[in-house]
């Protein structure tokens, strides 16, 4: 599989989010993600990310691991108890998914379905101590399975946290409990990420940086705003807001973060569009990928 | 009311082995209904306790006390003039009483001395049910007045699961099936017709599935 291999090897990995539709049409999901085949490594489909409900990451990613693209499902405590949880790494196992990434999810309350009831019946680190499990040939309850599953195990970690010790204080226990890599969230001001990864030295995992396609000015002062962990520096607006064509400018930044961020050494990068998938194969010509 | 039972001796002498001056507060509310956390049960910790650590030739000081309520703060600054006394508290209150303490002693380790269990009712001195789980938005007027999210094992809310066998749970021969309790009570009320009309899907937001809560009465706040 080339996500695992290429990281192993230290060559820099692309990966891109590809959501999968709010109903049953995954024409839009497919052709994007096949028109960025060649530069892709894996396209990492959320799991009801923003707790907004739409197909799950692993029927998403099904679809397109049978057009023979590489995925990275997530899995999330939030819609599932244990035994769900358990079964659908199995499945997905069984239906050839090598990657495999445990995300806490979003409050139900910042979904489309917020009178719903969530789950959490276990935590983020109990799910993945529960992979590990899996792994090793046993369930959660200690019961021997028929075959035991194989993943590359990953998580998120948050380089722009302002309690950078506890977040690594986390880090180390999602390490302890199997994970190997690791997605940020958005990036945009890359001394912050190197900064992070001097913290890590000796510890034998992969982060690999989010770059999120800015849309527009709006989007940018609302992530600045309301997002204080995102350090998006002005430059960026500025550059939007004088650019005769925005659009094009917008891929224009995605690209050079994602140059500059191979340049720099990241174990690779995750490219974030929400909803400008069709944008990908730009930004990766302006990344020279 | 509140039922909570006395947690394991073994472990409360876990909890408090390192320290050497320990506070047993009672509470005169619902965990003395229960007998799991009033006065009677203080008294006894405190003798199991004092009587182990004696035996295990541990010089230590365990005291007890009992505060009318630990879920007001009146009651709780009762405790101001001599908590500092003590290296650690164990609260017998419900877990609203025990975090109630470690508010307004922010320095203090405060440990529980009983597990929470539900709301519920006493059926006999001893034996406890589940009554109601706190959802926020009650619907016993539907139901002729049996709650199923506290007593139906699937929380189902449309009717039975179909899995009860004689008038109880598919999950204990000894359990009530709650549906089987509302149909017999819609029958006698003669108000089957409720039973017939399907509800909607259950808006969980005023139960913990909207985050933390709280109430906020404007006409009893000065």
């Amino acid at each position: 599989m080339r996500l695992q291999e290429k990281l192993e090897a230290k060559e820099f990995v692309v990966l891109a989010e590809m959501e999968p539709p709010k109903g049953v049409d995954i024409s839009a999901a497919v052709s994007s993600a096949m028109s960025v085949k060649n530069a892709v490594d894996a396209f990492v489909v959320p799991e009801m990310s923003n707790a907004v409900m739409r197909m799950s990451s692993l029927g998403g990613a099904m679809v397109l691991a049978n057009k023979g693209l590489e995925t990275v499902i997530q899995v999330c405590c939030r819609d599932r108890n244990r035994l769900a949880l358990q079964g659908d790494l199995l499945a997905a196992h069984a239906l050839g998914i090598k990657n495999v990434m445990a995300v806490a999810g979003e409050d139900i309350s910042f979904g489309d379905h917020h009178k719903a009831r969530a789950v959490n019946d276990i935590d983020l680190l109990e799910l993945l101590g529960a992979i590990k499990t899996l792994m090793s040939g046993k369930d959660m309850a200690g019961i021997e399975l028929k075959g035991a599953p194989d993943f590359f195990v990953g998580s998120t970690v948050n380089p722009s946290t302002s309690a950078l010790e506890l977040e690594i204080q986390e880090l180390d226990r999602k390490i302890a409990a199997g994970a190997r890599f690791f997605i940020t969230p958005p990036i945009f001001d890359i001394a912050v990420l190197e900064k992070f990864q001097k913290r890590l030295e000796g510890r034998q995992v992969f982060i690999i940086p989010t770059v999120l396609l800015l849309k527009s000015v709006g989007m940018a002062r609302y992530l600045q705003r309301h997002f204080e962990q995102v350090h998006l520096p002005e430059e960026f607006i500025t550059r939007i807001q004088k650019a005769p064509e925005r659009v094009r400018e917008c891929v224009q930044i995605a690209g050079e973060l994602v140059a500059a961020l191979k340049a720099r050494g990241a174990s690779g990068v995750h490219l974030a569009t929400i909803g400008w998938e069709d944008k990908l194969p730009a930004i990766l010509a302006t990344a020279g990928i | 009311m509140i039922r909570a039972v006395g947690k394991p001796l073994e472990e409360i002498i876990g909890m408090v082995q390192n320290f050497d001056r320990i506070l047993l507060a009672g509470c005169d509310g619902c965990v003395t209904v229960c007998e799991a956390g009033g006065l009677k049960e203080t008294k006894v910790l405190g003798s199991a306790l004092r009587l182990y650590f004696t035996q295990a030739g541990q010089n230590k000081v365990v005291d007890e006390t009992t505060l009318t309520r630990q879920c007001d703060k009146e009651y709780l600054a009762q405790l101001g003039d001599r908590i500092d006394n003590y290296d650690a508290v164990v609260s017998l209150a419900c877990g609203a009483g025990a975090q109630f303490m470690v508010d307004m002693y922010k320095h203090k380790v405060v440990f529980p001395g009983v597990d929470t269990c539900f709301i519920g009712v006493t059926e006999e001195r001893g034996w406890y049910t589940e009554r109601c789980q706190a959802c926020g938005r009650c619907i016993l007027a539907d139901t002729g007045g049996i709650c199923p999210i506290a007593r139906c094992s699937k929380r189902m809310l449309n009717g039975p699961c179909g899995g009860s066998e004689g008038g109880k749970c598919e999950v204990s021969p000894e359990m009530p099936c709650g549906w089987q309790l509302i149909y017999d009570r819609l029958k006698t009320l003669g108000q089957l017709d409720r039973f017939e009309k399907p509800v909607d899907p259950k808006d969980w937001t005023s139960s913990r599935d909207g985050g933390i809560r709280k109430i906020m009465r404007e006409d009893l706040r000065i």
